[in-house]
Order: C-alpha cells, then sequence, then structure tokens
C-alpha cells in the first residue's frame, strides 16, 4: 500500500494511452478527466498512507512525510495544469492522449523523486522527470520554438546529468553504499582525510543535476528559453514541478546524507543564493516577453527558498527552523505561480499574446484576469497579505536567526527590485490604452481554475495555520536524524 | 598487471570520447562510441564482472550503435560544418572545462580512497556466478528501479512516436 500513489500514476498513465488508442473522437474528449481522475486518487492514496514512515525496496525508497508533502503538492500541481490545458491544447495538437499519459509520467517521476533514498533511485527519478519534461516542452512540433526550447534544455540537462552522475559515483566510490543513511554512518565513522575532501566535492558536482532542475545560477541558462519556447501549461509546470521535488532532493541529501559537513556547504548555498535571486530578478528586469518574465522570476524566487536551507537549524523548537520555511513557501510558490501563468493562458488562448506589450489595456479586456494578476505578483513579490509574504517571512526569518543578516538584506532588496518587473506588467495592463479594445473571453474552466489558486493565495496568507501544521508534520523526520 | 589494463582501456576511452565529440563526420563519431563502449566492457571485464562486458557488447555496442550508423546513412546529413557564431563561446567553454579538470584533479588527484568492499567481492561473485548475481539482484535490492526503468521506456517510444511520426493535419481531430 504505501506506494499506491505511484502505482495509481503509474496505472491511470497506461489507461490513458489505451483510452486514447481505442475510444473515438467522442471519448477522447474524456481523456484530461481520466487524467485528473488518475490524479485525484493519487492525491486519495497519499492522504489514505499519510503518517507514514518506512523505508521500502532495501531502503531505496523512502515513505515519510516529507514525501508525503511533495506527493501531495505533484497531484494538485498535476490536478491543476491539467485543467487548464484542455482549452489550450485544443487546435494546437492532435495528439491529447500522449501528451496527459507522458504528463501523468511525469507526476509519477516526481512522486518517486520525493521518496528516493538511495543514489540510484535519485539519479534514475531524475532522468525519469527530465525525460519526460524534455518530450513536453518540446511537445508542439509545428511550432520552432518549441522545438528549439526542447532541443536546448535537453542538451543542458545531459550535460549537468553527466556531472552529477560522476560526482553520485564519487559518493558511491568513498562510502560504500547507495543508500543515503548510510552514507551518512560512513561520513560520520571516519577521520580519513581524503574522504573528506570527496565528501565536499562530490556534493558540489551533484548540485549541478539538481540546481539544474531547480534553475539556480550558473545552472539556469535553459530556463528563459525552455520557458518561452514550451507549450504555456508545459511552462507552468516547469516552474514549480521539478523546482518542488528538486528541493526535495537537495534537502533530503543535505539533512540526512551530509548534515556533519553542515559548516562546509552552507557558504556555497549561501554564495548561490546570492547569484541566483539577484541574476534573477536583475535580468528579470529588461524583459519584454511574460513567458521569459516569469522564467527569470521563477530562477530568483528559487534563489529566496534556498534561503531557507541556509538558514536551517533543526534543533530546539524554534518557528523558523529554515526548513519549514522551504516548506512553506514551495506551498505558497505552488498557488502563486500557478496562478500567474493560468493568467497568462487565459490571454494566450483568446488573443495568442505573450508580450507584455500586448497587455496594455488588459483591466477594459479582461478585468478579472488584470485583477488577478495584481494578487499572483504581489504573492511573487512577497507583499502581504498574500502567500508569498508568509513564504518569505519564513526563509527570512530563519536566516536571521542564524545571523545571516547580510543574505536576508539581499534577500530583501531584491525582493524590491523585483516589484519593478512585476508592476511593470500591472502598469501595462492598468494605465495604458489598449490598440485593440475588445473584450477578452476567458473559458470557464481557466477562469474557475484562476479563482482556486487566487483564493488560495488568499486563503494561505489569512488562515496559514493548516500550512504551518502540514510543514511540521513533514519535516518531523529530519529532528530524529540530528 | 590489471592496474596496467585499467589504464590502457581508460586511455582509449577518454580518447574515443574526446574523439567522438570532435571529428566531424558523423561516422567517424559513432565508430568513436563503439570504441568507448568496448573500452568500457574491458573494464567490466577488470572488476570480473563479464555478464555486464557481454551485455555492453552486445547491446551497447552492437543494437544501439549499428541502430545509430543506420540513421546516419539513412539521412546521410555530410560532415558538420561547425558553428560560425558561436566562435567566442568556443574558446569560452574550452577555457571553463579545462579549468574544471584541473580543479578535480588537484582536489581529487591526491586524494587516497580507503579500499570499500562490497558483499560481491570476486569471490562472491565466483561461488554464486556472475550472471545468477546480476538476475537476483535485479528482481530483490533494485526490483523498483527495475521496473521505473521499463516505464521510462514505454515514456521514451511513446516520445519518439509523437516527435517523430507523420504530421497529421490538426483539423482531423
Amino acid at each position: 500500500m504505501l506506494i499506491s500513489p505511484e502505482l495509481i500514476l503509474a496505472i491511470f498513465g497506461m489507461l490513458v494511452l489505451v483510452v486514447d488508442l481505442i475510444g473515438r473522437a467522442r471519448t477522447r474528449e474524456w481523456l484530461p478527466w481520466v487524467t485528473v481522475l488518475g490524479f485525484v486518487l493519487a492525491f486519495a492514496a497519499t492522504l489514505y498512507i499519510w503518517g507514514s514512515n518506512a523505508s521500502i525496496f532495501a531502503g531505496m525508497y523512502s515513505v515519510d512525510m516529507f514525501s508525503l508533502f511533495f506527493k501531495l503538492l505533484a497531484t494538485i500541481a498535476g490536478t491543476m495544469i491539467v485543467l487548464v490545458s484542455i482549452d489550450y491544447l485544443r487546435g494546437r495538437t492532435t495528439r491529447q492522449g500522449e501528451f496527459f499519459s507522458i504528463f501523468t509520467f511525469s507526476i509519477l517521476a516526481m512522486t518517486m523523486m520525493a521518496s528516493s533514498a538511495s543514489l540510484l533511485m535519485i539519479y534514475l527519478s531524475i532522468e525519469f522527470l527530465s525525460y519526460t519534461s524534455y518530450l513536453l516542452t518540446g511537445f508542439l512540433r509545428e511550432d520552432k520554438k518549441s522545438n528549439e526550447a526542447a532541443l536546448k534544455y535537453f542538451l543542458y540537462g545531459a550535460i549537468t546529468s553527466a556531472v552529477m552522475l560522476y560526482g553520485l559515483s564519487l559518493l558511491y566510490g568513498v562510502s560504500g553504499s547507495l543508500n543515503l543513511t548510510d552514507i551518512a554512518t560512513a561520513f560520520a565513522n571516519t577521520v580519513d582525510p581524503s574522504v573528506r575532501t570527496v565528501a565536499l566535492v562530490a556534493p558540489a558536482l551533484v548540485l549541478a543535476g539538481l540546481g539544474f532542475k531547480i534553475s539556480l545560477v550558473p545552472f539556469h541558462q535553459w530556463a528563459p528559453d525552455a520557458y518561452e519556447g514550451a507549450p504555456t501549461p508545459v511552462t507552468a509546470f516547469l516552474s514549480v514541478g521539478p523546482k518542488a521535488v528538486g528541493f526535495a532532493i537537495l534537502l533530503r541529501v543535505a539533512l540526512t546524507t551530509l548534515p556533519i559537513y553542515q559548516a562546509s556547504w552552507i557558504p556555497l548555498l549561501a554564495v548561490i543564493s546570492i547569484i541566483t535571486m539577484t541574476l534573477g530578478n536583475l535580468v528579470a528586469l529588461r524583459q519584454t516577453n511574460i513567458k521569459r518574465l516569469l522564467a527569470y522570476s521563477s530562477i530568483a524566487q528559487a534563489g529566496y527558498m534556498l534561503i531557507g536551507l541556509v538558514g536551517v537549524n533543526l534543533t530546539g523548537n524554534s518557528p523558523f527552523s529554515g526548513l519549514n520555511g522551504v516548506l512553506i513557501y514551495l506551498f505558497a510558490y505552488l498557488f502563486t505561480n500557478l496562478g500567474a501563468f493560468i493568467c497568462v493562458i487565459a490571454i494566450e488562448n483568446a488573443t495568442g499574446a505573450v508580450n507584455i506589450a500586448d497587455y496594455a489595456g488588459l483591466v477594459r479586456r479582461a478585468p478579472f484576469v488584470a485583477a488577478l494578476f495584481i494578487i499572483f505578483f504581489l504573492s511573487l513579490a512577497g507583499i502581504p497579505p498574500t502567500a508569498g509574504f508568509i513564504g518569505k517571512f519564513f526563509v527570512f526569518g530563519a536566516a536571521l536567526r542564524e545571523g545571516f543578516l547580510t543574505l536576508a538584506a539581499i534577500g530583501v532588496i531584491n525582493s524590491i527590485i523585483s516589484v519593478f518587473y512585476y508592476f511593470a506588467v500591472i502598469r501595462a495592463a492598468f494605465f495604458l490604452d489598449a490598440k485593440d479594445p475588445s473584450p477578452i473571453r476567458i473559458t470557464p474552466l481557466v477562469t474557475a481554475m484562476l479563482t482556486v489558486t487566487a483564493a488560495m493565495v488568499l486563503l494561505i496568507a489569512v488562515y496559514p495555520q493548516p500550512l504551518f501544521n502540514l510543514a511540521a508534520w513533514s519535516m518531523g523526520m529530519f529532528g530524529v536524524v540530528k | 598487471m590489471s592496474l596496467l589494463v585499467f589504464y590502457l582501456f581508460a586511455a582509449i576511452a577518454v580518447l574515443a570520447a574526446l574523439g567522438m565529440v570532435v571529428l566531424r563526420n558523423p561516422v567517424h563519431s559513432a565508430l568513436s562510441l563503439a570504441l568507448v563502449f568496448v573500452s568500457l566492457a574491458a573494464m567490466y571485464v577488470l572488476l570480473s564482472a563479464p555478464f555486464i562486458a557481454v551485455a555492453q557488447v552486445m547491446i551497447y555496442a552492437g543494437a544501439i550503435l549499428i541502430l545509430f550508423v543506420f540513421v546516419i546513412m539513412l539521412l546521410s546529413p555530410g560532415t558538420d560544418q561547425g558553428v560560425g557564431a558561436l566562435k567566442a563561446q568556443r574558446g569560452l567553454a574550452i577555457l571553463f572545462g579545462a579549468a574544471l579538470l584541473v580543479l578535480l584533479i588537484a582536489v581529487l588527484g591526491g586524494a587516497v580512497l580507503p579500499p570499500t568492499r562490497g558483499t560481491f567481492t570476486p569471490e562472491a561473485i565466483a561461488a554464486e556466478g556472475d550472471t545468477q548475481a546480476v538476475g537476483a539482484l535485479l528482481f530483490t535490492n533494485f526490483l523498483l528501479p527495475f521496473e521505473i526503468t521499463s516505464i521510462l521506456l514505454l515514456v521514451a517510444i511513446v516520445g519518439v512516436i509523437v516527435l517523430a511520426k507523420k504530421r497529421q493535419s490538426i483539423s482531423k481531430q
């Protein structure tokens, strides 16, 4: 039963293919709903095994609260993205069955990344997610930009995965084990300086692969092109899915395998965090395409999240453990960023426009979308009363608690910089005149998803207690490890 | 002796891998890749894993590479003329690549690792049988990765069909 979410996702991934194969045109209309049913069942299965803390498949697969948190996140993201894909894909591709099937498998890969407790499973699930992401990015074959995006994404991913594999092989070489906790034991039981050297270099190489998934600078160059060229629902997925589970593996490796080297990796991550948020925000200022703007914005967001890991301290009973900050941030970011992308999808569905200049006069053409843009951008910038503020509050709080005053200050300055480019979009939408003032029709499904995401963004801000509890439960296991 | 053989094949593998990237003619690249696979197989033999070595030669050098060569011959793309616009990037790439290489050699070159020995020592493999050991592990400890790989292959097949099959008109929906 412990792998029931994964089994359900695998079965539904294949079921969608079969329905597509034997179904007629009418039955194919049901494909997205079959996919959604799969995600809902997987979500329910995750809740059913809620509270378990087991290590299965010879210690390779860890079904603990930490992984269940990310499985909830993955199935929520999957459901919302499928629902906004329906209108987007109509007329853009004939291969909806394959799209939804590959997408289901990419959510499967996410759930497996969350549970991976062995170097082999980490590598395999990352590759799995990467291949499904490349395929989804290049799914619009007739679109040159989609092809270019997929090729760039693939080449970049292949290189980083090779570097990561070298790091993983070194970790295996010095510890003689693939299991994350066994490696930690091997490191703790040795005084050999060579082991120490390798234990510092190898994770840095592994960070190349994880940084690629999370889009940390300097492993971010693929993101703007892939985000711009990919079908927009896939872009929305890339901006939240791989990033979240990339963090899951980063947190798990850092906190179960490498806690004794914490003093060494914290400065490295602090520097990466600073350059990631600064570069992301500064380059975002110059963007004219909304998808590229959100790409750089999501790079910057990864930098803020990393602050939580830099300020991690699991001892004591402080509400700012750093780890809970990252989890809360990820959850808030999920709804915020998906919401922002659904706004983009709503406009793109109706007009095909993805440039900020095309958003001029949006308040008259689509007042609902324009109003929600404000909510999502406030949340991305971290201004109350939105979910993004709660996330930033906890990661910056953790950094302050651990005495990283400069890091927290740089984070706040970057948040202020980000306000400029977010509000450039809002300025266009509210204060510029539209070239074509005809109203934009938003489909009911997209309206519904916009309402859900916006409601969640506000709900998390006014009633965050359930999310705090969720984060506290999810990180419980790491307290034991320490 | 086995150390000497290792260095020999390691050198061949690295040079062939370089050749695969650097050579302009795609057929030459494919043949260099075959050489990489064969030298890797030789290393598996050194590690007393003859089954993996044979599988490496049969699957990679045999099946996959022959497929590559077929594709190359069918497409007959001619020789790559190089990428003019990216000359500056090439210089930077070589510079940073070399820097990373020097850094890794400097840091890891001096490291003498403890001789960790896993469960499958040459003696244990000799007692159980190499193929048996691989088979037993695949269906016990490594069952999950084994099964996931099969799903991954399914995704790859579906993906290839999506990307490569003849286009259908979108209106035919």
